[in-house]
């Protein structure tokens, strides 16, 4: 078993456009990082997998009163996807009219840079 | 463990103040002191809810501050930081001290200031709740965490925008009858459907305001409280957490950290959801009620929305929820609202609250959540 990743190096793998889980030796449980101990049993036995990025929308919403560091940029959108592989991700939606958003749409990974950091989005799949 | 009985309450008027959080808490817990008969040399512990005291006021180090302006500064203090339900894990906290035989008389409460900066930072702020690495660099805001909750529970049992419009105008019909409350004017469902959107499908009139105010309520041991004139006893006070991430929950349109603490709740007093006659919870947005109300089982998953359309969280309704207008209208001082949700509670099973009484409430829950549904904390109360 290798270490589990840490948060900086999930986000330096994410802006290179390569989305990689945690999945627990013990149960299966798929997980993102950081983490220690599986949630689901308790183990430490985390193997890298990678994700494939496609997924659909589980839920969404748009922000239109931004927080003070997103002054002028909203109305935005973002949403809850979940990844085929079983887990899910928060992000942007971008490329997509916000009258088109819905849950079930299918959406793929692609890295953003929002706030001067790679911030996780998502395009048309 | 010992019994423990709330002696004292007291609250601020909610609104928009010119005063430090620590000079809104101690005018809360002076009124507590008074409503309790407790001269402050009486008090042996603070226990003191405050979030963003760090932004809005440049200050940490909240409580001895609070214990110092209220005049108590030799008393053991511990400010509690459980983002919206800070003053309720005080409030948890508490109770088990004086429970585990360690202090007969403690003060417990908590206040904000969060008006005297603009709302963009305000949401900045308040937003710190979320995960900063993952969440607040997509700009995630709490109307959003509540939007994408919202959009999950439409989806999975036809929730409408029109039946959560319902909840925000029962809460503001109720804090119409609060002389505390921070709104204290009646809506109508066509204006909070027609009000703009703030995160959708939640629109202005869906959320809760931004509040500075205070709230305090002094507790005691059976021993102490035998000798008051009408105490309300503790019966339960539980707590539970859940996955900070929003991506972590497995079902968006469910609050786990509710349904953990409630059965905890109820496991302790020996009650069920059917033995609760008045409710203050955490509405934070229309939805957080909905939600809520599903989570503390008092309506199945599914029909929260439902029965607010029909009225029965409402007073005269089969159990009314937030009598007192909740954080919708009453107003959201995050750090003083659970302490407010008990002074609430208080007066109802003490029948002191007048034009919203609940008739004959024998048994009063409270429920506050915190940050992005990963704190809740539930306590039920009788009277004798």
């Amino acid at each position: 078993m290798s270490e589990p990743a840490t948060l900086g190096e999930f986000f330096a793998g994410a802006g290179r456009g390569t989305l990689a889980a945690l999945r627990c030796g013990g149960c299966g449980e798929l997980s993102l990082p950081p983490r220690e101990f599986c949630p689901a049993c308790g183990a430490r036995a985390w193997q890298p997998t990678p994700l494939g990025g496609e997924g659909e929308i589980v839920s969404f919403t748009i922000i239109r009163v931004p927080p003070a560091p997103l002054a002028g940029t909203a109305p935005y959108a973002v949403a809850v996807v979940r990844l085929r592989e079983g887990v899910s991700l928060l992000g942007r939606v971008v490329d997509i009219p916000l009258d088109r958003l819905a849950v079930g749409l299918p959406v793929r990974f692609r890295p953003l840079t929002l706030q001067g950091q790679t911030a996780i989005g998502f395009g048309p799949a | 463990m010992r019994r423990v009985a709330v002696i004292g309450v007291g609250v601020t008027k909610f609104g928009k103040h010119e005063r430090s959080s620590a000079e809104l808490f101690a005018e809360a817990a002076r009124e507590a002191l008074a409503d309790a008969e407790v001269a402050p040399g009486a008090v042996q512990a603070l226990y003191y809810g405050n979030v963003v005291g760090g932004e809005t006021e440049k200050q940490l180090h909240t409580g001895p501050q609070a214990a110092s302006v209220l005049g108590i500064p030799a008393v053991p203090t511990t400010r509690f930081e459980t983002a919206c339900a800070s003053s309720h894990a005080a409030f948890r906290h508490a109770v088990m001290e004086i429970a585990a035989g360690v202090s007969d008389v403690v003060l417990v409460g908590g206040a904000e200031r969060v008006l005297n900066v603009p709302t963009p930072d305000s949401t900045a702020y308040f937003a710190y709740a979320s995960d900063a690495r993952w969440e607040q660099s997509v700009g995630l805001t709490f109307p959003g965490v509540f939007a994408l909750i919202a959009r999950a529970h439409m989806a999975r049992h036809g929730t409408t925008e029109e039946q959560m419009a319902h909840v925000a105008v029962k809460n503001h019909r109720h804090g119409a009858l609060n002389p505390k409350a921070q709104f204290r004017k009646e809506i109508t469902v066509e204006q909070v459907l027609s009000s703009a959107y703030v995160a959708d499908p939640l629109k202005l009139y869906d959320c809760c305001p931004f509040t500075d105010g205070g709230a305090a309520v002094v507790l005691a041991s059976e021993e102490v409280a035998r000798r008051h004139r009408r105490p309300v006893w503790v019966l339960a006070s539980a707590a539970a957490s859940d996955s900070m991430l929003m991506q972590d929950k497995r079902d968006l349109s469910r609050v786990p950290a509710t349904e953990r603490a409630a059965a905890a709740a109820y496991r302790q007093a020996g009650l069920g959801p059917r033995d609760v006659d008045v409710v203050e919870l955490h509405d934070c947005f229309t939805i957080a009620e909905i939600v809520a109300t599903e989570g503390l089982g008092l309506f199945e998953p599914g029909a929260g929305g439902a029965a607010a359309e029909k009225g029965l969280t409402s007073l005269g309704g089969t159990v009314p929820v937030n009598p007192s207008g909740g954080l919708k209208a009453k107003g959201h001082p995050i750090g003083a609202t659970g302490a407010a949700q008990v002074a609430e509670i208080v007066a109802q099973l003490r029948g002191e609250a007048g034009a919203r009484q609940v008739d004959g409430a024998r048994i009063g829950l409270t429920h506050t959540l915190g940050g992005n549904t990963a704190t809740v904390l539930v306590s039920l109360f009788g009277r004798e």
